[in-house]
């Protein structure tokens, strides 16, 4: 309800310490598609379940969480509750009749960007492959 | 009984019980639960229906059962609380009972979970146990569970519940068991049993709690088909413990089915050894047509026929099919006879013929045993009459001894020569011979011996002519006797002592017949045939001294008529060898010394009497055995004076003959108690088995039975100590023989039949004085005082005053005494420990301690020292388990005698026998030690209370006493032959019976 | 508490087929602590629900409330007026406040999102368990405080049957067996006599087998 901006047709929740790194250094590279639509979190942590459906009713094809690797998380177990969150999200959408495989959770190791360009490719590679979720 | 079934039938009968089980089809087909209930029939006691077992639908217990029951195989039907409330189950219950269903298992249920239905919803409005608790108050109570009365007809059930030893927490298991006992169950079947040692001590739990005591509790085992199932059952089946074991045997099978059964039949072995399992549940559940092979292996084969087993309910096309079946059996069956009855009809043509020549022959045998009956008869008679005429020699012989005393006052006391005095010898012994023989009693004998001593030494001094004043010592004695004869008596004893004259004059006893002449006109001096018979007879010794003197050799009697003297020396010599053997065999060197003497004397080339008389000298008089030459003939064949051949005897004399025959009651019953020796067998059972080795017919037993004495002193008895089976003596000891014991009353008996009371008629109502018969009359070696009266359903007489009779009889008798109990514990537990307040320092043995008194009497037989019975009910766990508790209480298995209950011949006889077997057979083969206890059988009481004891003579049963006493013995015989060490028992000559088997047995 | 579980977004999905305004209606009592029917829970459901619509292609205005209670009166005043503008009402509530709004509110269209399913105890975070049956003849002051009738899959009143082994109940290992526990604990206590006492058959009239129940206090009564 608070969140009413448009973003595109993927959306990538990024943990402020890690992943946000990557994307700021890709943008800056100009190396990120119009429709990526980032969302930089102080901690992946934090991500709620609603918000994560309200990205999909907002028009996004595919949602991805990206955050710390287990082990080196700054919140310590941060990354790791974002990951049940997209799981019960998962749940969620298969009872909607909706592919699970439209939302993934991503592990970044701090400073490295070759991850982020592969979530990005891996998500993009799974929403040519299903049909459109939002009709434009 | 409480719903009379088959099942409740068996259990209470204390048989080692057998229960199936048949699962219902999960369809509608009649047939599939008939052809299980015909595999089953005849194999177990009852068969449980289960219902929906692990909740997967099925046929209703309560049809499936009622299917069964129509088939003759009782059901146990099975009802769980997962299915159905309260009021489903009150009326299922209801209808059960209406169609003649007597048993129900109890339980609460698999839960739904696991069967085909696990979204049915578990009713479970209440447990097994408050299921328990509900259709017992229906049944005992008559009340539904919501308290309303059941007006008529109320549910008469057997109850039953489950346990499961191998479920967690183990010792709340047993207490488990303890509230459905509370609640109501009668029987208990327990899951499948693999790891027997669990179960064990499991069942130790059971008893400590005393349940096996309240409940019957049924072992389950199951026989596993496969590896395969083995490991599901080990897996998946919660609360079943299937051990490695099992598993690898099954793997290691040819025939895995095969040794499944094999698994099975040990599993059931093992637990019937454990205390306290009343039987086993075989589940076999899809492999039914195994039942009957692992009940046969296990030795439960055959079962007890089905009792109670009726079904209510036929359906009309059964019933007609029973009628059509019925008529095309009939029709077979009319044929069948036809055929037999023209069969029979040409069998009985040929069978009349036969008849006629076999009854042809039958007469003509009765004839010629008529003509050997007279003769044996003849005989008889001439015997009567001999006894007669040396009755009145005896009478005589007192004349004459007096005279001899005088005689020898007069001659100031003649010495007798040693060559007299073995004569003498000679003479007391040959009369102890013949009073055996003939069964005289010892005042008799007395008379004889003094009659012929006299005789013997009025003989040497009528060589000097020394005559005898006879007639003054004879009259005052009949008159003695005789104080007021009528002339009637007298007359007869005149006519009488004539005769008894007449045959000895003709038997050449002139001596005795002038006795008895003289003894005739002392009564009738006018008598004329007695003086003309004097006359004779006074003649006719004239004549026949000198003849005697001449023939006789020195020291035997004068040669009777009819022996060449030689004839008559020889059967002297034969005689005096035999009699020194005795001499020797009795440790009397100097009678032995003399016999054999003598025996050469008239014969010195006599080989045996040589030998007899160099082991004499040499003092070798131990118990040497008797020589070859047979003692009993000799004693029968050498009377002091020889039989005629053919004694003709007037009519007159043998009518009056009969009369003075000795017939007094007690004696006659004396000489009807005698007994023939049992025939001993000649050669030794090695000599018999000729050249086959001795191990091959031998098994030592590795065990020994204890050695339990009763009472101390000069007259203790000690029985047990064998270390063989009964009378093997080839393969070991029995180092004290077998006793019987003679039971005794504390008041007297109101129902024993004449043939028994009589023997006791006089001292029936004094206890000591009937203890004292049967020592000094019967020569009983123990008596066992049966405080009947004692019994609270009887005389219930009080604990001290029964204890007081008990104490005099104790004190008036000296050979060992049992004291039995009246049967209910606790008087006997307080009159038994009042006696031994009195007569604490007696060894007496206490009896019967049971497992409700154990504990009290048991401390009280330790504080005294004194040998017990333990008493159980005919089954060997049960006499085990008392065994062992009375060890556990400090009591040493030395001072038990075990009495593992008596059934009379033809009354379950069979049962004692095998169960006492099986004991002695655990404690010889199997070195069972708490099973190491001698056997005492009191068994008298048991067999004169049966029918047939009391029956009348009549010609079918024949003779009452005959018949009564011969059930004595057998049974007796029979308890001997199984181990039996000491037997109770009441009929004298039933007693002189067994005496004389243990006797014949012993060697 | 009373602890619930919310139905399949299928399900759901189902029932408002034909609505085309909804209000999804959250409750802050039990369902709340026990994370199925609080604020979170009602936005979650809300997006969800949107979100099915529009893939199914047929959108839904859904609009998101929660209140203190949907089991007290005067919580559910508002919604007797407000409930008319709706289709329907989705309730997040547990089944009581769900039939509360039907008794209440009649013209409201209310249906239920959850399924109510036990009364329960929260574990650990994400975790509850069910403690009673709500039978109403407690007898846990003989049982050391564990509930046979919730507890025990048979609710056995006499011990533990014989499918207890190691602890853990036959129908499913992770599920203790209750029993077994009494047993202990009693046996620890030295109340051990308790176990050997035939408990008699229930009354399950109180456990609502004799009818819809209802208690009066009457001081309190207006």
């Amino acid at each position: 309800m608070n969140n009413n901006h448009q973003i595109g047709r993927i959306a990538a929740f990024c943990c402020n310490y890690t992943a946000s790194v990557a994307t700021d250094t890709l943008r800056e590279a100009g190396l990120i598609p119009e429709s990526l639509d980032v969302k930089k979190l102080p901690c992946t942590g934090r991500i709620e379940v609603r918000v994560l459906l309200d990205a999909f009713e907002q028009g996004a094809e595919a949602v991805f969480v990206a955050g710390c690797r287990a082990d080196e998380c700054h919140n310590l177990s941060g990354s790791r509750r974002a990951e049940k969150r997209v799981g019960y999200t998962k749940k969620l959408l298969k009872e909607l009749g909706i592919d699970p495989d439209r939302i993934e959770m991503f592990f970044v190791h701090y400073g490295e960007t070759q991850p982020v360009v592969e979530a990005v490719r891996e998500m993009t590679a799974r929403i040519s492959k299903l049909e459109r979720l939002h009709s434009t | 009984m409480i719903s009379g079934s088959n099942l409740e039938q068996v259990l209470t009968s204390g048989q080692f019980t057998v229960t199936g089980e048949l699962g219902p089809p999960q369809n509608g087909n009649f047939d599939v639960v008939r052809d299980k209930a015909r595999i089953l029939k005849g194999h177990v006691d009852a068969v449980n229906i289960t219902d929906c077992q692990t909740a997967i639908v099925r046929m209703s217990s309560l049809t499936a059962g009622l299917v069964a029951l129509a088939e003759g195989v009782e059901p146990v039907m099975q009802m769980t609380c997962r299915d159905r409330n309260r009021i489903g189950i009150q009326s299922d219950i209801l209808g059960a009972s209406a169609l003649g269903i007597k048993n129900l298992l109890c339980l609460t249920g698999d839960h739904q979970k696991f069967g085909n239905h696990p979204q049915a919803k578990g009713v479970f409005d209440m447990d097994s146990i408050q299921l328990l608790g509900m259709v017992k108050a229906m049944r005992d109570d008559k009340k539904f569970q919501c308290g309303d009365e059941i007006k008529s007809h109320e549910p008469r059930l057997l109850l039953g519940a489950a346990a499961n030893p191998f479920a967690d927490p183990f010792e709340y298991r047993p207490i488990r068991v303890a509230k459905k006992v509370d609640a109501g169950a009668s029987f208990i079947q327990t899951q499948i049993i693999y790891n027997v040692e669990k179960f064990a001590r499991f069942m130790e739990i059971v008893r400590d709690l005393g349940l096996h005591e309240k409940v019957y509790i049924l072992a389950g085992v199951t026989p596993p088909k496969s590896v395969g199932m083995a490991r599901y059952m080990k897996k998946f089946v919660p609360g079943l413990d299937v051990t490695d074991e099992v598993i690898e045997r099954l793997k290691g099978a040819k025939d895995p089915k095969e040794e499944g059964i094999n698994i099975c039949v040990d599993i059931i072995k093992q637990v019937r050894e454990i205390p306290g399992v009343a039987g086993v549940h075989v589940m076999a559940i899809g492999w039914e047509q195994a039942v009957p092979e692992i009940v046969s292996l296990a030795g439960l084969s055959p079962r007890p026929g089905a009792q109670a087993v009726e079904p209510r309910l036929r359906s009309s096309e059964s019933t007609e099919l029973i009628v059509s079946e019925a008529k095309k059996d009939a029709k077979a069956e009319i044929e069948k006879a036809l055929e037999q009855a023209k069969a029979e009809a040409q069998a009985s043509r040929d069978l009349v013929v036969k008849e006629k020549e076999r009854v042809t022959s039958e007469i003509s045998g009765l004839k010629r045993q008529a003509e050997k009956d007279k003769a044996i008869a003849g005989q008889k008679e001439t015997e009567i009459e001999r006894l007669n005429a040396e009755l009145a020699k005896t009478r005589a012989g007192q004349g004459h001894a007096q005279a001899l005393k005088e005689l020898a006052e007069k001659r100031e006391s003649r010495a007798l020569s040693s060559r007299e005095r073995s004569a003498l010898a000679s003479l007391r012994s040959g009369l102890e011979a013949l009073s055996k023989g003939l069964g005289i009693n010892e005042d008799q004998l007395e008379a004889l011996r003094r009659f012929f001593e006299a005789e013997f030494l009025l003989r040497l001094d009528t060589a000097e002519q020394v005559t005898v004043p006879s007639e003054e010592a004879a009259v005052p004695i009949e008159e003695m006797e005789k104080p007021d004869a009528e002339a009637e008596t007298r007359h007869k004893e005149v006519i009488n002592l004539v005769a008894k004259g007449n045959v000895l004059l003709h038997k050449n006893d002139a001596a005795g017949a002038i006795d008895a002449f003289e003894k005739a006109l002392a009564i009738e001096p006018e008598e004329q045939k007695a003086s003309e018979g004097l006359k004779k007879a006074r003649k006719a010794y004239e004549i026949a001294r000198p003849a005697e003197e001449a023939a006789a050799p020195e020291g035997i009697p004068p040669c009777p008529e009819g022996l060449s003297p030689e004839e008559w020396q020889r059967k002297w010599v034969i005689r005096l060898v035999a009699r020194g053997n005795v001499c020797l065999h009795k440790g009397d060197a100097d009678g032995a010394l003399e016999a054999f003497k003598l025996a050469l004397e008239l014969d010195p080339g006599d080989e045996k009497a040589k030998a007899g008389l160099l082991r004499a000298e040499s003092g070798e008089v131990a118990p040497v055995p008797v020589p070859a030459e047979p003692e009993v003939p000799e004693k029968a064949e050498v009377p002091p004076t020889p039989k005629p051949r053919a004694a003709p005897v007037t009519e007159e004399v043998k009518a009056e003959a009969k009369k003075v025959v000795p017939v007094p009651a007690a004696p006659t019953g004396m000489e009807d108690l005698s007994v023939a020796e049992l025939p001993k067998e000649a050669r030794s059972l090695s000599e018999r088995a000729g050249s086959i080795a001795e191990d091959q017919f031998t098994e030592a037993c590795t065990g020994v039975i204890r050695e339990v004495s009763l009472d101390e002193g000069e007259k203790a008895l000690t029985v047990g100590g064998a270390s063989t089976l009964p009378f093997h003596l080839f393969e070991g000891d029995m180092p004290y023989v077998p006793r019987v014991a003679y039971d005794v009353l504390d008041s007297e008996p109101e129902d024993w039949p004449d043939v028994l009371s009589k023997y006791y008629s006089d001292v029936l109502s004094d206890p000591v004085a009937w203890a004292r018969k049967c020592i000094d009359d019967y020569g009983a070696e123990a008596i066992c005082l049966s405080l009947v009266s004692t019994d609270p359903n009887g005389m219930n007489r009080p604990s001290s005053e029964a204890a007081k009779v008990a104490q005099s009889v104790i004190e008036g008798v000296d050979v060992p005494m049992i004291l039995w109990g009246c049967g209910n514990a606790e008087k006997d537990t307080e009159t038994l420990r009042e006696v031994t307040n009195l007569v604490g320092n007696r060894k007496v043995c206490l009896g019967p301690l049971s497992d409700a008194n154990y504990r009290s009497l048991g401390a009280t037989a330790m504080a005294f020292q004194l040998p017990v019975v333990a008493s159980t009910p005919i089954d060997v766990n049960l006499a085990k388990q008392l065994n062992i508790l009375l060890e556990n209480l400090g009591l040493s298995l030395d001072q038990v005698l075990m009495d593992t209950s008596i059934g009379a011949v033809g009354y379950g006889m069979e049962y004692s026998y095998s169960v006492m077997e099986r004991i002695r057979l655990a404690a010889l083969t199997q070195q069972d030690e708490k099973l190491q206890v001698p056997f005492i059988c009191n068994l008298g009481r048991e067999v004169w209370k049966t029918k047939e004891c009391r029956l009348p003579s009549d010609d079918h049963l024949g003779d009452q006493e005959r018949r009564g006493v011969l059930m004595e013995a057998v049974t007796a015989s029979t308890l001997l032959l199984a181990g039996g060490e000491l037997m109770v028992m009441m009929h004298p000559k039933a007693v002189a019976l067994a005496e004389a088997l243990i006797k014949g047995m012993m060697g | 508490m009373i602890i619930a579980e919310q139905k399949p977004l299928d399900e759901i999905l189902e029932m408002i087929s034909g609505v085309e305004k909804l209000l999804v209606l959250g409750c802050r009592g039990c369902v709340a602590v026990c994370s199925t029917g609080g604020d979170k829970e009602v936005g979650v459901l809300a997006s969800a629900l949107r979100l099915g619509r529009k893939k199914a292609g047929k959108p839904i205005e859904i609009d998101e409330a929660t209140y203190v209670r949907q089991c007290d009166p005067e919580y559910l005043e508002p919604l007797k007026e407000d409930g008319e503008k709706y289709d329907a009402v989705l309730s997040m509530a547990c089944g009581v406040g769900v039939n509360f709004i039907a008794d209440r509110c009649p013209d409201v269209n209310v249906l239920p999102a959850l399924n109510t399913t036990f009364y329960g105890a929260n574990l650990s975070s994400g975790e509850w368990a069910e403690m009673c049956a709500g039978c109403g003849a407690c007898v846990l002051h003989l049982t050391g405080g564990l509930c046979p009738v919730a507890r025990c899959a048979k609710s056995l009143s006499n011990g533990p049957c014989g499918g207890s082994v190691g602890g853990r109940c036959e129908i499913n290992p992770d599920v203790p067996c209750i029993w077994h526990q009494i047993c202990e604990k009693l046996t620890g206590r030295k109340q051990d006599q308790l176990l050997r006492e035939i408990v008699p058959i229930r009354d399950w009239r109180p456990s609502g087998h004799g009818g819809p129940r209802r208690r009066i206090r009457e001081d309190l009564l207006p």
